[in-house]
């Protein structure tokens, strides 16, 4: 129910954002101002308009997904506040496969596993139940 | 030499070793032999032998909570006032039972501290705790293909032990080999970051990653927050000319006008290509009433071709039509 409401409000609200936000990728740097150190940089990497149109959308994008993680709402926007643009796109693009720190307690837990499944199948010989 | 009993044919007796050969080649394929990473000899030469950064508190790392445990550890030791559980609801993803690595340099940043990726080179990590600086690392301590992914915080080594030492897991000062700690941290890419204020700048970093560094901190925190840092980057690197550009902007958004002037004239001298940098110095000369020396500037600004051309054309035709 929630993914088929998704799957509508998606298109619509991409296009909502990428209208709304055309005025401030078109010019970077209000005219009477001076040029700012951020600008400045995202010029040298020669980051094309569509790049800076993903930027903005890839924020919007980060707190949908933490909020279905689990985060806090009420710390979401903080957290998203916080990210750069090139972080915003990455966890925007994966953030369901990307490498989570967890404890040493898994570790353990995994190495346990993968020598028992050994263990029974023969081939190496750490815990005697197994025989 | 005694006979073993024969209750099996020799067929299946031999099975079991041929077995571990083969488990062993699989994982050598998975996991990329490891083999103890060799320094360099400038290096070598450059770090001291054993260094331990002794005063770095430890915290236990709870189920998953090594990222903020990590963090707690790198922030309080650069004197930030903050606790595992005031960080955990900061960067702690639930739905993924971890943390993930931009919220790790996001929340550096909440902290008013600068976050570093520094290159993952073994050199570079001995040189950065040799400065003195605890080095945040990421690790995979299993297999590529089944990866348990940790967060540690290294605080020192030992060149003749070859061990790197870590506040890891429940574990403070935890000795791990060389070896098997790079075979771990190379599963990551080798990624590392360290956390310092502003105006300290880690021992190994290129000018380039520093720059992206404290603009991305400038963006989150201001300008104010970002000038020391503009001003140690400047001082470490005179030929970078963003480098002073930044300083420029930043000591321009503090009211330094005068100090604004210089730091762009100092980019326009170490880059006369850099269009933004001719024309925030003729916009800064505009405003403190030098029009020559604006008008001289924002021509050079105009004349430039790139993405900056249209705003130096602009400034100098508003320039020319208040004389």
């Amino acid at each position: 129910m929630m993914k088929k409401l998704c799957r509508y409000l998606s298109p619509l609200l991409i296009a909502a954002l990428m209208l709304g936000s055309l005025p401030v990728v078109a010019a970077p740097a209000p005219a009477s101002g001076m040029i700012t150190t951020q600008d400045a940089l995202a010029a040298q990497g020669a980051q094309s308009d569509r790049e800076r149109i993903h930027d903005v959308l890839a924020r919007e994008d980060v707190r949908e997904q933490l909020v279905a993680q689990g985060v806090d709402p009420a710390e979401v926007e903080a957290r998203v506040a916080a990210l750069s643009d090139a972080e915003a796109a990455q966890m925007a693009d994966r953030l369901d496969q990307m490498p989570a720190g967890a404890s040493v307690v898994g570790a353990l837990f995994a190495v346990f596993v993968i020598l028992l499944v050994t263990d029974i199948l023969g081939l190496t010989n750490v815990f005697p139940f197994t025989r | 030499m005694i006979d073993c009993p024969r209750r099996q044919p020799a067929s299946h007796r031999n099975a079991r070793p041929a077995g571990v050969l083969a488990l062993v080649a699989l994982l050598c394929l998975l996991a990329g032999c490891a083999a103890t990473p060799r320094l360099d000899d400038a290096t070598r030469s450059a770090v001291a032998p054993r260094m331990l950064i002794g005063d770095v508190p430890f915290h236990g790392q709870r189920d998953y909570q090594c990222g903020p445990a990590s963090l707690a550890m790198a922030l309080q030791y650069q004197g930030v006032d903050t606790d595992v559980d005031t960080l955990i609801p900061q960067v702690f993803t639930p739905g993924r039972e971890g943390s993930v690595q931009p919220e790790m340099l996001a929340t550096v940043r909440r902290h008013g501290r600068i976050p570093f990726v520094i290159d993952g080179r073994f050199e570079d990590l001995l040189t950065e705790l040799d400065a003195g600086h605890p080095v945040v690392v990421m690790q995979n301590l299993s297999l590529p293909a089944w990866p348990v992914w940790h967060y540690a915080v290294a605080i020192g080594y030992d060149l003749r032990d070859e061990a790197v030492i870590l506040h890891s897991g429940m574990e403070a000062k935890r000795e791990e080999s060389f070896k098997r700690f790079d075979a771990t941290w190379a599963r990551s890419d080798r990624w590392a970051f360290v956390a310092l204020p502003p105006g300290k700048l880690p021992a190994s970093i290129g000018a380039e990653a520093a720059l992206q560094a404290i603009g991305d901190f400038e963006s989150v925190n201001g300008s104010a927050a970002a000038l020391p840092a503009w001003e140690a980057l400047a001082r470490r690197h005179p030929e970078r000319a963003m480098a002073h550009f930044g300083l420029g902007n930043a000591r321009h958004a503090g009211g330094d006008l005068e100090g604004a002037i210089t730091a762009f004239g100092d980019a326009t001298a170490a880059d006369e290509t850099l269009a933004p940098a001719w024309l925030n110095l003729g916009l800064a000369q505009a405003a403190a009433g030098r029009r020559d020396a604006a008008h001289e500037a924002l021509t050079r600004a105009a004349a430039l071709p790139g993405p900056w051309q249209e705003h130096g054309r602009e400034a100098l035709e508003r320039l020319t039509e208040e004389e």
